[in-house]
């Protein structure tokens, strides 16, 4: 219906990118919800069609009917207080504590090092080495410094998230436009002043997508210490269900935590929208984990 | 100021006749660690009211000149003298605008004029220069956009708030680093001729770096053409077509000998430097 209505507006003149947009492929003239509806169908299809066709062994490959009704009973479980429901708060709190920890104190140690000349000349690389590193691969050493219980996890985290905060707030910092510092200067604007008012604010896009970063990798950190046993959340039932081959339950469960990793992502991604009004960020670049 | 501009000599003090503002007496910087002399002994005089571009081909220490006048330079040899101080560091008598407007975007425009007021004297002295800062944003003809963000604002407009942010001060000197090179070249015309009203309705003595050299005869009293590596003043060309300046004046033989003058010059200065 709405075509029909641009049709007729066809008459008034167009905008040459309205002509350009007219002249697309179809395929750009469909609306996004629909693309994205279309795909996600058809990947269930195929899903769906690989699993009857046992292409790989219903054991290991479960189909989207088993995949969904065990989501659907998980979600009987979470909303009736079950051990799932324990299971999904030890997790909840263990990704939010240390993507907490890891966003304080990301941002205190990225506006010391993006401030000083010593943090930009030494301790920059270091971090943008570091930061490049598998750390997940530390989670044994994290187990084996505090244990088996829910702090090694916390840890885990939080050491995760934590450098893409600090690295994405110091770039934020040396990003600041060199004429506006010149600006501030001119204005005999101290040192403080130049932060408070001018590099921080400027530097919140930069520091938003590190905090975007690390509330991917702050459940990342929690699960994988988790795998490595010794705790009570969804992590740990990943772990014990995959031993059973109950692949549906993994399912289920890969899917709760991923609407954790969700939520926690949009929660930022809405603060961000609100704060960095003057900037249309995409909510969809997102760095993978 | 005897040496390099002999060829203006006659015309010389019949041009702005105020008070002196600003009075550049041998100016000298030298880059010791890499051994570059960017300026070599400038001596220029600015007067109140008038107007001063400045051309040079690149490398001409244009940039070092203005950084030195605004106080955020040290130099080598000579000195700065605004309103009879010497200039030793940022001074709230210096105005300053860059070819980017260099507004903060998460400010209102309003809010972005009265920033140096906040710096230098807090919020409550800010809010209380609110008036003034309404009554410069209609000077310049924003009337309306107080509580507009940048982002709304195109390139111009956002030019004329950076113009306002920096009257808002009352500066004694208006430095102008290529405020509209930014710009397309129908909003450059546009806002020069904006820039030339809003000088004579405050009163403003400016010196204006550019690069383009039309731009540099239409807006000025004198034109201080430079010379490269050391920087130095070629001749300074006093600009004596009457005011209020228009766009059709730029199509006089009057006009176009000026343009062909400093050309003329500047491609000398190609000669011996190793320009473009």
């Amino acid at each position: 219906m709405s075509r029909q209505t641009k049709r007729r507006l066809a008459a008034a003149p167009m905008s040459d990118l309205e002509l350009q947009w007219y002249e697309g492929s179809w395929l750009d003239r469909v609306p996004q919800w629909v693309s994205i509806t279309v795909l996600g169908a058809a990947f269930i299809g195929l899903w769906w069609l690989i699993a009857e066709i046992e292409i790989i062994s219903r054991v290991l490959l479960p189909g989207p009917q088993e995949t969904f009704y065990e989501i659907y009973s998980t979600a009987q479980d979470i909303v009736t207080g079950g051990h799932i429901f324990d299971a999904l708060m030890i997790t909840t709190k263990e990704v939010f504590l240390g993507f907490l920890a890891a966003v304080a104190a990301g941002f205190v140690f990225g506006v010391i090092v993006g401030e000083t000349r010593i943090g930009k000349k030494a301790v920059m690389p270091y971090l943008v080495a570091v930061n490049a590193l598998p750390k997940v691969a530390f989670a044994p050493v994290f187990v084996a410094w505090f244990g088996f219980g829910a702090n090694s996890k916390i840890i885990m985290a939080l050491f995760v998230a934590f450098f893409p905060v600090i690295v994405d707030t110091a770039a934020g910092l040396f990003a600041v436009d060199a004429d506006t510092v010149m600006l501030f200067q001119s204005m005999e604007a101290s040192r403080w002043q130049t932060l408070r008012k001018l590099s921080l604010p400027s530097a919140l896009p930069f520091i938003f997508a590190g905090i975007k970063t690390a509330a991917v990798f702050s459940v990342v950190g929690a699960v994988v210490g988790e795998y490595l046993g010794g705790g009570k959340g969804l992590g740990e039932m990943v772990r014990l269900n995959s031993q059973l081959m109950r692949m549906d339950r993994v399912f289920a469960l890969i899917f709760y935590l991923g609407i954790m990793g969700l939520i926690l992502f949009g929660a930022v991604a809405f603060a961000e929208k609100r704060l960095v009004f003057w900037r249309k960020s995409d909510i969809l670049e997102v760095k993978g984990a | 100021m005897t040496t390099h501009n002999e060829a203006s000599g006659a015309g010389r003090e019949s041009r702005p006749t105020g008070q002196e503002v600003v009075r550049i007496t041998n100016l000298s910087k030298t880059f010791h660690r890499r051994g570059v002399k960017a300026l070599g002994g400038v001596d220029l005089v600015l007067r109140h009211g008038s107007f001063t571009s400045v051309i040079g081909p690149s490398g001409c220490g244009k940039s070092t000149l203005l950084k030195i006048m605004t106080g955020l330079l040290p130099a080598t040899e000579g000195e700065v003298l605004l309103q009879g101080t010497p200039v030793t560091g940022p001074r709230q008598d210096i105005g300053i605008m860059f070819q980017q407007p260099t507004l903060l975007p998460w400010r209102t425009a309003i809010d972005n004029v009265l920033l140096p007021i906040e710096i230098r004297s807090g919020a409550s002295a800010a809010k209380a220069k609110t008036d003034d800062a309404m009554k410069l944003l209609d000077l310049v003809g924003l009337k309306g956009f107080e509580q507009v963000h940048p982002f709304e604002l195109s390139g111009g407009m956002a030019q004329r708030v950076a113009i306002c942010r920096m009257l808002v001060t009352e500066p004694a000197i208006l430095l102008l680093d290529e405020p509209f090179g930014a710009l397309d070249e129908l909003t450059r015309e546009y806002m020069n001729l904006e820039l030339q009203r809003i000088c004579k309705e405050s009163d403003a003595t400016a010196f204006m770096v550019t690069h383009a050299i039309p731009e540099a005869v239409f807006l000025a009293d004198q034109v201080v053409v430079m010379t490269a590596r050391p920087g130095r003043v070629e001749e300074v060309l006093d600009v004596d077509l009457p005011r209020p300046r228009t766009l059709e004046m730029m199509t006089t033989p009057v006009f176009a000998g000026l343009v062909r003058h400093v050309r003329g010059l500047l491609d000398m200065g190609g000669d011996a430097g190793g320009t473009e």
